[in-house]
């Protein structure tokens, strides 16, 4: 027997218009945390699907514990001990935790020997069991509808233990999470090797990798580049392979210039669907020329501050102006067109048709105005060439171009999608919501360069961030929300990094 | 292992006819058609009947194979336009489904909206002695406005109250049958045939016994307009803002809303026109052939538009093609029974096949692609 518990050997897997993985060639030991690095798009989560049972290669062999196999189904792994978390979560929205643990290889019990029935109970308590003993807290009897993100990962992961998986996928699992979130979830991950589990981990964030993983893989357009030792490999030098030539973590950036004032909102509150009041009395002003970040914790109230000035949720107090004017109960329509771009949290759910194509979804801001209609009628050339024009201008990649369904694309390509968009619209003031989530290091270069060159060019930027990192590299001014507070608006300049959390875990404040 | 290659090679060679991806959408219909036709051929031949035979007559009695004789003043001419005659509001009855569906509405209430559309027309213009010039018309535009009005008010309901629209239209459904059945009972009814009272021929969409070198036809009026109002659905839902619009909100409704698109304007206007539609199949169904209305039923036509929208994909041309040959079908079932001496039930048997196959387009679709997969597998493993 081979040292290594999953081998694929010489793997392709090519789609329509393109090869997504071509002779890629990786053995993972057994205990061993695995790292793929890879830009947006290439191949990462093709080649772990394979290994899921999601897709078959076309060309290639994989061996489980020395034995060529042949995954036909996620079930067909299952049975391997295989399981994957995906990148975007597969759960049922109204069913409980345990339904959605059990599904498909439900306990089935006879009531006096005779009735089957789904024992659910029994399915109840092994779930805790699995859950205390990983130190993946959770109730079981709750709906996945009522669960935060991370709680709705944790299910997952449950999910693939409870079907005894020796091997675990995990598809970039920290894009959608917090700082906090993201360093417990690694706690578990490393908690799982140690009980002699073996991981693959997605991510593009290279100190995860640093902190956890024993080896990395660095794909490249669908190829291998290298197989890498962490321990001995800077993560410098990890982005460069990955990205094809040198990253600057540090954005560069010449000191603002503020203009006119472009945003401002005043004593803006705003009441949940509870009717609680998730942000509360929070005033600030944005100038041309400024890019304003919220910091926080996750669920602090800062998505719906924007959502609030985007018009997606109605204000239950307060004033909202853009240049001046009082745009506190228009439509959304209305303030796109006053000059509103909104680049939404989550992508799949408010920010794409995924069954769409992709020109269509690149024109769907548009669609209603010259030249991509004219009286009504829909001008199907122009959305084309515009989204030509977009797919080379913000690099966006994907099978087909301008026909590839957006469904099909890679998890980053569809972020840069709606960037693209959003930014096109060269509106006054751009929201940023967590723009660089599930983005590749050299795209997030990219995102920030462009965040800083619509600054330059006179827009009014509002980034909302959950990343502090990021938050402190492009912004000009920084106000910190705790508990659908403003705890302190300042320059940037004048805060660090420390003082920020502070303010941020409600700590400190004025 | 080389004889496993060959089988599934045939298998693969067998599935030749749709396994481009281009041309599923007309190929996989096709394909359960036919596959349905085999099956029934089969239970023909197990009640010891001539399947071809049975198919034959089928066609015949739809008018598109000649008949041995015809009686006085008939001709294959007359039954095939018999055959538009009855196609005709199912044609519009699809449309209104799948326009609906496009919007992500499940609108099952085709039937009710017909019945009120068709009541609505009759009592205005179907007595009202107008000329046929004004009258066919009006009553076009009046089921149109009726079932419309209808329509709308389960999109408004929805948008207003959040009410389910499947839940709104049934009970609509039942409302309409009902209440209007009481209008009927107590105003309109002929004592003979318990039906409403027949309306003037002017008022009626079908020329009936229209005579023309020695045949008497009926001639549906109405055909022409549903291939245009085909022609026009595909035209709004491809070509328009406000088909761009009605799908958005059908495929993602968060996304619609966040794009600044007024999903609840969309969805009452689908619902209108999905209405409008239903209305136009009301009129041309019983203000076309019947030219009366039976109390206290519900056409089963409202129901069965539902599958032959699914059958052509939703897609306004495929429905013509769908409606088309679910009409000759239920046409031809009479003249089969009659000839082949198999029951007329089996005719409904067909239908039921094929829109159980079609249902299952999905599934074939993705074991076509599967098996394709490991074709190509197979041939870069070989080569
Ligand atoms: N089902 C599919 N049909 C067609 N093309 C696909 C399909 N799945 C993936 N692709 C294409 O294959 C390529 C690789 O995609 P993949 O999702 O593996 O990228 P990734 O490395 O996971 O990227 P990301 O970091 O953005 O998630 C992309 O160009 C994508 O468009
Ligand atoms: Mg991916």
């Amino acid at each position: 027997m081979s040292e290594y518990i999953v081998e694929m050997k010489h793997i392709t897997k090519r789609f329509p218009g393109i090869v997504a993985n071509d002779d890629v060639s990786i053995g993972i030991k057994k205990g061993e945390i695995f790292a793929l690095l890879g830009e947006n798009g290439a191949g990462k989560s093709t080649l772990m699907s394979m290994l899921s049972g999601m897709y078959e290669p076309d060309e290639g062999e994989i061996y489980i514990r020395g034995e060529k196999v042949q995954i036909s189904s996620p079930n067909h792994a299952a049975n391997l001990n295989i399981g994957m978390v995906h990148q975007h979560f597969k759960l049922v929205e109204d069913y409980t935790i345990t339904e959605n643990i059990i599904l498909g290889i439900e306990p089935i019990k006879k009531f006096a020997g005779l009735f089957p029935y789904v024992g659910i109970r029994g399915a109840n308590r092994k779930i805790e069991e699995l859950s205390k003993k990983f130190g993946l807290e959770v109730d079981p009897t709750k709906k996945i509808a009522d669960l935060t993100v991370s709680m709705q990962q944790r299910v997952e992961i449950l999910k693939v233990l409870y079907r005894e998986a020796e091997i675990l996928i995990f598809d970039e699992p920290t894009a959608v999470l917090t700082p906090q979130e993201i360093d417990f979830l690694l706690a578990i991950i490393e908690g799982l090797r140690n009980s002699g589990k073996t991981i693959i981990l997605i991510t593009h964030k290279l100190e995860e990798i640093k902190r956890v993983a024993d080896r990395c893989a660095v794909l490249n357009k669908g190829k291998l580049i290298d197989v890498l030792d962490v321990e001995t490999t800077s993560v410098n030098l990890m982005a460069q392979l990955m990205v094809g030539r040198e990253v600057n973590f540090e954005s560069e950036k010449t000191p603002a210039q503020f203009k006119e004032e472009v945003l401002k909102v005043e004593q803006l509150t705003v009441k949940n669907e509870d009717g609680f009041e998730v942000v509360k009395d929070v005033s600030f002003t944005i100038h041309s020329g400024e890019i304003f970040a919220i910091a926080g914790v996750a669920d602090n109230g800062q998505v719906e501050i924007a959502d609030a000035i985007a018009g997606l949720i109605k204000a239950s107090g307060g004033k909202i102006f853009l240049n001046g004017q009082d745009i506190t109960n228009d439509s959304i329509r209305n303030r796109t067109e006053s000059g509103i771009s909104y680049i939404p949290e989550d992508r799949q759910k408010f920010g794409l048709f995924l069954d769409f194509d992709l020109s269509t979804n690149l024109g769907s801001k548009q669609y209603y105005k010259k030249p991509f209609s004219n009286k009504g009628i829909l001008n199907k050339q122009e959305f084309d060439q515009f989204g030509t024009q977009l797919i080379e201008k913000y690099d966006i990649r994907s099978g087909q171009g301008i026909k590839t369904q957006v469904r099909s694309m890679s998890g980053g390509n569809q972020q840069k999608a709606i960037i693209a968009r959003e930014i096109e619209l060269q509106s006054p003031l751009m929201i940023f919501v967590q723009p660089t989530r599930g983005v590749d290091i050299g795209a997030i270069e990219n995102i920030h360069r462009m965040m800083i060159e619509q600054r330059d060019q006179g827009k009014a930027i509002l980034l909302v961030s959950l990343e502090l990192d990021e938050i402190m590299n492009v912004a000009d001014t920084i106000g910190v929300i705790y508990n659908g507070q403003l705890q302190k608006v300042a320059s940037s300049d004048s805060l660090t990094t420390n003082e920020v959390g502070e303010y941020m875990m409600g700590a400190k404040h004025e | 292992m080389s004889k496993d290659n060959k089988k599934t090679s045939l298998r693969y060679r067998l599935l030749w006819p749709i396994r481009n991806e281009k041309w599923q959408p007309i190929t996989i219909p096709v394909a359960s058609i036919l596959f349905s036709f085999i099956v029934a051929a089969i239970v023909i031949l197990l009640l010891g009947k001539n399947p071809i035979q049975a198919f034959y007559n089928l066609f015949q009695g739809a008018g598109i194979f000649p008949k041995a004789t015809y009686a006085g003043y008939k001709s294959m001419l007359t039954d095939f336009l018999s055959l538009l005659d009855a196609m005709t509001p199912l044609v519009f009855a699809s449309l209104a489904v799948a326009v609906a569906l496009r919007a992500g509405l499940f609108n099952i209430g085709v039937s009710g909206q017909m019945l009120f559309s068709g009541f609505i027309a009759t009592i205005i213009v179907g007595y009202s002695g107008l000329d046929a010039f004004v009258a066919k018309p009006l009553v076009l535009l009046i089921g149109m406005i009726a079932g419309g009005l209808m329509g709308g008010l389960v999109g408004w309901l929805k948008y207003k109250f959040n009410i389910h629209e499947v839940v709104t239209t049934i009970m609509l459904n039942y409302i309409a049958q009902y209440v209007i059945s009481f209008f009927i009972h107590n105003y309109y009814i002929d004592p003979v045939s318990r039906q409403s009272k027949y309306i003037t021929e002017a008022a009626r969409l079908t020329l009936v016994n229209f005579e023309f070198a020695n045949l008497k036809m009926d001639i549906p009026l109405g055909f022409i307009l549903a291939i245009a109002v085909a022609i026009f659905v595909k035209f709004l839902l491809d070509k328009t803002v406000v088909g761009f619009e009605i799908k958005a909100v059908g495929s993602n409704r968060d996304a619609a809303k966040y794009t600044g698109i007024k999903v609840g304007s969309n969805m009452i206007l689908a619902m209108i026109i999905s209405g409008g539609l239903a209305g136009l199949a009301g009129v041309t169904y019983y203000l076309g052939d019947f030219a009366s209305i039976q109390p206290k039923v519900l056409t089963s036509l409202g129901f069965d538009s539902i599958a032959v929208a699914l059958l052509g994909n939703s897609h306004p041309i495929g429905i013509i093609f769908s409606s088309f040959l679910i009409s000759i079908i239920d046409q031809g079932s009479t003249y089969m029974s009659s000839q082949a001496g198999i029951r007329q039930e089996i005719a409904s048997v067909i239908i039921g096949l094929i829109l159980l196959f079609s249902a299952c387009g999905a599934y074939v679709k993705h074991k076509v692609s599967r098996l394709k997969e490991k074709e190509v597998d197979r041939k870069d493993s070989e080569s």
